[in-house]
């Protein structure tokens, strides 16, 4: 039984494929066969995160359209073993995703053996986001400190609750998660940015992982590997975090604190 | 081992108030010719809408000296199409003598207490206790966030929202609105006019408050004593918005 990843947060720019790169990696390196599909048809980039863009043929909306079968189009990830990306087609738009051709996809993956699909949305509300909820078992909801985009996500979390295949067949509900990205505890104390308590009381729902805000992002995102593969940064280990929490394994929160700085801090992380 | 209690045995009867959902019959004129032609058309084209609902005779409409209908037989044509009359309200005495006579029940207690005492004589009503007939819609209760976009209406009644009310979302209820958790979004009472509704918070944030239409937005901070605290929002003489803190 393959379990559907959404990742998902209404607004644009809070790091929804950024993080659907390292979530699928992560998941890989535990040893899941795993696939990530890019929902953003016409906005292709999780194959450039990825670092596979020069090796797509075929896509999503190929795959859909019965112009190329789920073999030819999935591209096996060159840094995880057990990792497929699906891009989206550039050329298109989002009306080409139609429900029965991506549950028609989606039904293939688990066919396939796959454990975990991890399904990256496009920003907004329209077609393409719902789409990639539709069929969602569970949803990681990406959300930086800050009012808008935590609006946003309480707008998406309610499509979620009102358009996903579970909520509509009135099944149990979409497993939701918050991860608060690009996160800074210097500026949330100051009082710049939301802190993730905020956050999370607003949402109320239960907190996946905090990534911290880090160059490392930008210089993986150029390099084409997923954050999590940047050994040894906290970006990295927050997201190795995210996933040991996403299977059940507690690990205290780390990067949320601000102190003076000091080489301690890093030896002993959160709280 | 713990310690069990004795389990109690249930009482073989035990009473509480109820408020049962039923159909009211208006009457607007009580002359038998025009009530057995709009019966026959009314139900002509769908006999079994009704599936034995009791239903209550209002006969506010009619005028005071109306003579009363004939109850007996309007019962019986009632009944024979999935309705089941067992009271009246709003009689004058005349009518409520009559439906008295008829087996039927008088509901509202002024007409009650001038009918005259032949109860005895009459044959015991369908129904066994008086139920009050419930005027509003049931109370409508909410109890997952309700996040930005989402809009929820309870139609007729009160509704009670017992997680968050988020920016974004609007709360709205023809009667009034209690939310038991941080309002911070809409919230919408006395939607059809009520200026008596009202609406109560345990957590006064809201973006927008309005009470049959009087609406007050909150650009300007909130008054300390009721911001972020729980608060009681009313109408006062149908066009102003007060916000006390409770």
């Amino acid at each position: 039984m393959a379990t559907i990843i959404t990742i998902t947060s209404g607004k644009g720019g809070v790091g929804k494929t950024t993080t659907s790169a390292s979530i699928a990696s992560g998941l890989a390196m535990r040893g899941f066969k795993t696939a990530v599909i890019d929902f953003d048809v016409g906005l292709r980039n999780l194959d450039l995160i990825m670092g596979c863009e020069r090796r797509v043929v075929y896509d999503f909306v190929n795959v859909i359209q019965g112009d190329a079968n789920l073999h030819q189009a999935l591209i096996k990830d060159k840094n995880t073993e057990n990792l497929f990306v699906l891009p989206a087609s550039q050329t298109r738009d989002k009306d080409a995703l139609t429900e029965e051709g991506v549950e028609k996809v989606l039904k293939e993956l688990e066919h396939q053996g796959f454990d975990y699909i991890v399904c990256d949305s496009p920003a907004g509300i329209e077609h393409g986001a719902v789409m990639a909820l539709t069929f969602a078992d569970e949803a990681i909801v990406v959300t930086n400190p800050e009012v808008s985009s935590v609006r946003d996500s309480d707008r998406i979390l309610g499509i979620i609750q009102s358009k996903s295949r579970r909520a509509i067949e009135g099944r149990e509900p979409v497993k939701e998660h918050l991860l608060v990205t690009r996160y800074s505890p210097k500026r949330a104390v100051e009082g710049e940015m939301l802190t993730y308590t905020d956050i999370q009381e607003l949402l109320r729902i239960p907190l996946l992982g905090v990534i911290p805000e880090s160059e490392a992002v930008l210089h993986a995102s150029n390099q084409g590997i997923p954050a999590i593969l940047q050994k040894d940064t906290p970006v990295s280990d927050a997201y190795l975090d995210a996933i040991g929490r996403f299977l059940g394994e507690t690990h205290p929160l780390r990067f949320v604190d601000y102190d003076k700085p000091g080489l301690l801090k890093r030896l002993f992380g959160g709280k | 081992m713990p310690r069990r209690r004795e389990p109690r045995p249930a009482p073989a009867l035990e009473l509480k108030t109820a408020r049962l959902a039923g159909i009211q019959i208006i009457l607007n004129s009580a002359e038998h010719a025009a009530l057995d032609t709009h019966i026959t058309t009314l139900f002509a084209a769908t006999p079994d809408f009704f599936g034995g609902e009791p239903a209550v005779f209002e006969c506010a409409r009619l005028p005071a000296d109306a003579a009363p209908p004939d109850w007996a037989w309007l019962v019986q044509e009632l009944k024979s199409r999935g309705l089941n009359p067992f009271a009246v309200q709003n009689a004058s005495a005349a009518l409520a003598a009559a439906a008295v006579q008829a087996g039927l029940l008088v509901l509202n207690a002024a007409a009650a207490a001038a009918a005259p005492v032949a109860v005895a004589a009459a044959p015991e009503p369908a129904a066994a206790p008086a139920p009050q007939m419930a005027s509003a819609a049931p109370t409508r209760i909410i109890d997952k966030p309700l996040r930005s976009g989402q809009r929820v209406y309870a139609a007729g009644g009160d509704i009670v929202v017992l997680a968050a009310v988020n920016p974004g979302a609007e709360v709205i209820a023809d009667g009034s609105i209690h939310v038991y958790a941080p309002l911070k979004g809409r919230a919408l009472a006395g939607a059809r006019g009520d200026t008596s509704a009202r609406i109560f918070t345990t957590h006064l944030e809201a973006e927008l408050v309005s009470i049959a239409g009087v609406y007050r937005t909150f650009d300007t901070a909130l008054d300390a004593a009721v911001a972020g605290k729980p608060a009681q929002i009313r109408l006062a003489d149908a066009s102003q918005i007060i916000i006390d803190p409770l």
